[in-house]
């Protein structure tokens, strides 16, 4: 699904990923761990598009399209979906409104038809409804005066309501307490667990894949893949630390 | 990055600059002959079988005129307009009689139609039963040609005429309140407009009457060369209600094209007027050739207590702006509102805003104003809050944000507050910003193009004003806006 | 001597009343002169009608000569001939230089001159007191890094007092004033402050305290010409019996001028309802990566607090007074130098406490 080949990104002229390899395969879920500053985030920017990300060497493919030859929008209309650390802010557009219009443009250039208002609005609730995530919420402005854990949560309902083929999911797991950690992850695993779709992990801590099980798990540092091993390793890393598997 | 994007932006914008609604229509014109002088004043008011106090009355604002100089305050970059080398008056060519729609010429039905008319009017307009009552006197190149709805108007006593109409069939009520909110001497542009306006609206809604339909006027310049002098004046008495809607388009000319309305509103006591405005009249090319020249007086006098006056604005069009929609609050308790959103583009210009003139006890005003500058052009807010010492109690809220899309545009945020009475509370806040990289591709990131997602984006900063609109004007500029911005990032 | 003055039609001057002037300008200068009061032990210089008063002085780094200071502001531009230079390098004197204006009837006029070199730091305090009508015009150069701090305090008991400021500020240098008004005269302050360097910071604010039929008036502006500027203003406007007190606070930013940051803080109290407080805080803004905000409010003091305070015993006066230092105090505590923004706080006081 997802073919990563020696992958080189830079940031304001700084090298950050230096010839980064991974594959993804449909129904597999991978983790990437990595210390700091390892690049997990210019990861997941550079799979996304995100301006400023800049890829000088290497090549990536999506169902064997060239992503990297992709604007942010055809991406996702592609099936790509980045779920944002940090999500952001929209003032006065509604998470409504705004995944309405998300939703029928990718559809759109898929060549399938427009959602109506009302068959978007039943698909918006069974997500919300799973989540725990009330109607009202929704018909917030985008990310707008949520708590962290708000704003995760909003991030998967995006994500159900979206539907993609492969899920990045950036720091998905930081700023949630454990209730609210159970929950996102029962959303991933119902919304992403299934044989035609793929989900890519980028996590620092261990726990999130107590509650989504990866098949595969990658150290991170230096901007490149050092290791890579079954669930196990996550524990290793967690008793060990980064320290000396990076080394 | 923001280089490429810059660039993207430019041509983007390059492309959209051919205007979406530029056609011309080919209707017989009656000019009034080029240039102005007295006998063009006496040519307008003979041609529309004024009364003689009418005609005394342009007379005198004329020679008035003469002895004024066009303002130069507003931040604006206006080139000499030779006032002679223009028509004053075109009436475009009717059969008897126009009093029902199967006598309208039908040039201008299918003008309706080019110009995107809501279905529900057209429908309206085509006589379809049930469909949504919403009253149109068409004002196409000065002179009302369609009224419809008078009858169920008139029923309920609400006067809907064209002001021409008025002044033969009301003219008390006309005499009583024509200059009395905008006096004749107000200004440069509202002083000309005295002397030559051609046509406009009329409306009384008497007391105690909940106007049964909303009440619309479309504006559009046609012919090349003509200024347009409409006139507008809407009297709410006691206790009644109307909200009338204002929308413009006009089609692509090359010459600058002057137009300087007056609209005058009356309240009475616990009356209310909600008047709301999209304009989208035709900004000049992408270099500032051509365009409208939008220089209107708008007024509002909340004369009785309770009395409130709501002005929205989605102002998108037009080379030139300069239009300060206000409000004089006199009335005890009285309340006024402005909701602007001024959007510009390529090369134009736009110094608008308003003036809330607090006199009465406990009135208060409201003002949101959001503008988005993009291209080369400059974009910018002037308003006065006043309260006078009889004004007891009075109270201001005003909120005016700014939005650059791109680093070759300005937004200028020029507020006056003028305060004598001790228990006023004046609050006044504004932000000046861009469009974030973040949400920029955040949006990006769900599938939305760059395009879309700006007007995404534009709509939300926009939405506290936009949601003041009536729901057909709503969608519509809300589309306005996206058009408006085409490849416009910042 | 004919004067030039703007009149009310001129935008800048809307709310300005400058027809004391004539009368000054042609009037003989013949007052008794006052006694300074100096706030600290440093360098002092005194001029008394616009002359200076070698005896009196101790002028340290200050010079005395003819000013290049040329512009076309149309009060600033009477202040020619002699008047005071300060220029500073690195090592200069960096304590705090007081200068004293007495005005004795009559019109007097002074430019002045200050350049400070890379690094180099100074802090002035001045003061106008006396009758009559003292004009001047401040030419401020400030090299990269310099900071400039001033505090002025205007308390003539009658006449007129205009200052006009030109400033100049190269990259990160910094330039802080302090102005309060609590005399009994009218006043008129202009500033023009370019932060042509990046980095720059620009700070002018202070309070304006009026009464009886007093007008202050204030019209200052902030030009951002290069990128990553800072500049605050910060003012508060305080107008009792039938006096006006007037605030236009312009911040303009260029189009090379990205990141920079603008602030605007104009707030007007009310207490008298004969008395008028106009504010005009404008924004012209070119660049668009800037954060440029402003607020405005007017109203009077909290008619609550008022109560509370009276519940608990203060005198109603008092609970005013106690209320309106609160109100102007963070206004003066941008004055660096201690003793002397002791001794603004404690006119302001004075100010409030003859109210009653």
């Amino acid at each position: 699904m997802l073919k990563i080949e020696n992958l080189h990104a830079e940031v304001d002229g700084k090298a950050i990923l230096k010839g980064l390899s991974l594959t993804i395969n449909p129904g597999e879920i991978h983790a990437i761990m990595g210390p700091n500053g390892a690049g997990k985030s210019t990861l997941s920017y550079t799979l996304a598009g995100r301006p400023g990300y800049d890829v000088t060497e290497g090549k990536v493919t999506f169902d064997g399209q060239d992503l990297l030859d992709l604007e942010p929008h055809e991406r996702a209309a592609a099936g790509l979906f980045l779920g944002f650390q940090y999500p952001v802010e929209i003032p006065g557009v509604s998470n409504v409104q705004f995944l309405r219009e998300a939703l029928n443009a990718q559809r759109k250039k898929r060549g399938e038809d427009a959602l109506s208002g009302g068959d978007f609005l039943k698909r918006a609730k069974v997500q919300a409804d799973a989540l725990g995530f009330s109607m009202d919420m929704l018909k917030r402005p985008v990310n707008v005066g949520f708590s962290g854990g708000e704003k995760k949560r909003n991030e998967m309902v995006q994500m159900g309501i979206i539907d993609p083929k492969l899920a990045i999911l950036d720091e998905t797991d930081s700023g949630l307490d454990i209730d609210a950690l159970r929950v996102v992850s029962d959303g991933i695993n119902r919304i992403m667990r299934t044989p035609d779709k793929a989900v890519l992990l980028i996590t620092h801590y261990q726990r999130l894949l107590d509650y989504v099980k990866p098949d595969f798990v990658h150290v991170l540092a230096g901007g490149r893949i050092v290791r890579t091993g079954g669930a196990e390793l996550a524990h290793e890393l967690e008793r060990e630390g980064y320290g000396t598997i990076a080394a | 990055m923001s280089d490429v994007r810059n660039a993207e932006a430019q041509a983007a914008a390059d492309r959209a600059s051919t205007y979406e609604w530029g056609f011309t229509s080919d209707i017989e014109q009656d000019f009034a002959p080029k240039g102005l002088s007295e006998d063009t004043v006496r040519f307008i008011s003979a041609k529309k079988n004024e009364p003689e106090w009418m005609l005394e009355w342009r007379l005198k604002a004329y020679r008035h005129w003469l002895t004024m100089t066009p303002p130069d305050w507003a931040k604006l970059n206006v080139p000499p307009i030779d006032y002679q080398d223009a028509y004053y008056y075109a009436e475009p060519r009717k059969k008897d009689g126009p009093a029902s729609l199967d006598e309208v010429d039908p040039e201008i039905l299918r003008v309706y139609e080019k110009l995107g008319i809501p279905i529900e009017e057209q429908k309206v307009l085509a006589g379809v039963e049930g469909a949504r009552k919403v009253a149109v006197d068409a004002v196409f190149d000065s002179v009302s040609v369609a009224t419809t709805f008078r009858a169920e108007l008139e029923r309920a006593g609400v006067i809907f005429r064209s002001i021409s109409e008025a002044i033969r069939e009301y003219p008390d009520l006309v005499k009583r309140w024509l200059g009395k909110v905008v006096p004749m001497r107000d200004n440069y542009f509202a002083t000309l407009n005295c002397a030559v306006f051609s046509d406009g609206t009329f409306v009384y809604i008497p007391e105690g009457v909940r106007c049964p339909m909303e009440l619309s006027t479309y504006f559009r310049i046609n012919a090349e060369n003509t200024g347009q002098f409409e006139r507008t004046l809407i009297v709410a008495d006691k206790g009644s209600h109307v909200s009338y809607l204002e929308g413009c388009t006009a089609p692509m000319r090359d010459e600058n094209q002057l137009h300087a309305a007056v609209v005058e509103l009356v309240a009475l006591d616990d009356a209310e007027i909600k008047y709301s405005t999209v304009q989208n009249w035709y900004p000049g090319d992408a270099e500032g050739r051509g365009g409208i020249y939008n220089f209107v007086t708008k007024r509002a006098l909340c004369q009785g207590k309770n009395s409130k006056v709501s002005w929205t604005q989605v102002e998108t069009g037009s080379a030139i702006t300069w239009k300060y929609p206000s409000c004089v609050l006199a009335g005890e308790n009285s309340v006024g509102e402005f909701y602007s959103v001024a959007v510009t583009n390529n090369r134009q210009q736009a110094d608008t805003g308003t003036k809330m003139i607090h006199l009465g006890k406990n009135t208060k005003s409201t003002i949101v104003s959001k503008g988005i500058s993009a291209g080369r052009s400059d974009n910018t807010y002037r308003g006065l809050v006043r309260v006078a010492p009889t004004a007891e109690g009075a109270r201001n809220f005003t909120q005016c944000d700014s939005l650059l899309l791109g680093s070759t545009c300005g937004a200028h945020t020029v507020p006056y507050i003028e305060v004598r009475n001790p228990s006023a509370q004046i609050e006044h806040e504004a932000t000046t910003s861009k469009i974030s990289d973040d949400q920029l591709f955040y949006a990006m990131s769900r599938g939305l193009d760059q395009e879309a997602s700006v007007a995404l984006i534009v709509n939300g900063f926009a939405k506290e004003v936009l949601q003041q609109l009536p729901m057909e004007f709503a969608v519509e500029a809300q589309k306005l806006l996206g058009i408006s911005l085409e490849g416009s990032v910042g | 001597m004919t004067l030039a003055l703007p009149t009310t039609r001129d935008e800048d001057w809307r709310w300005s009343d400058l027809s004391a002037l004539p009368a000054l300008a042609d009037a003989a200068a013949n007052g008794g002169a006052v006694v300074p009061r100096w706030i600290g032990e440093g360098p002092r210089l005194l001029f008394v009608d616009g002359r200076y008063d070698e005896a009196a002085s101790d002028p340290g780094p200050v010079t005395i000569g003819a000013i290049d200071a040329a512009t076309d502001h149309p009060l600033g531009r009477l202040a020619t001939g002699a008047g005071w230079t300060l220029s500073l390098d690195k090592d200069g004197f960096g304590g705090t230089i007081e200068i004293v204006h007495i005005a004795i009837g009559g019109a007097n006029h002074v430019p002045a001159r200050i350049m400070l070199a890379e690094d180099a730091t100074a802090s002035i305090v001045e003061s106008y007191i006396g009758d009559g009508w003292a004009n001047r015009l401040t030419r401020i150069d400030l090299a990269r890094s310099a900071r400039l701090m001033r505090a002025i305090r205007i308390d003539q008991a009658s006449g007129f007092t205009s200052l006009r400021d030109e400033a100049t500020l190269a990259g990160g240098a910094s330039l802080v004033t302090t102005i309060l008004g609590a005399g009994e005269g009218g006043t008129r302050i202009d500033a023009h402050i370019a932060l042509d360097g990046s980095g720059a910071f620009a700070e002018h604010g202070g309070a304006l305290l009026a009464r009886d039929a007093q007008r202050h008036d204030a019209a200052i502006v902030v030009r951002h010409a290069a990128a990553e500027g800072t500049s605050r203003q910060l003012w508060r406007a305080v107008a009792d019996d039938k006096a006006t007190t007037s605030m236009a606070a312009r911040v303009e930013v260029a189009r090379d001028a990205q990141k920079t940051e603008g602030e605007q803080s104009l707030r007007g109290l009310m207490l008298k309802r004969t008395a008028t407080v106009n504010l005009k805080p404008e924004l012209e803004i070119f660049a668009d990566d800037v954060k440029c905000a402003h607020g405005a409010t007017v109203g009077e003091l909290d008619k609550r607090a008022l109560f509370y305070m009276e519940s608990r015993g203060v005198t109603p006066d008092r609970a005013k007074a106690l209320l309106t230092h609160a109100f102007i105090a963070d206004a003066l505590d941008r004055i660096g130098d201690a003793p002397a923004r002791e001794a603004f706080l404690a006119d302001a006081d004075r100010w409030l406490e003859a109210r009653a």
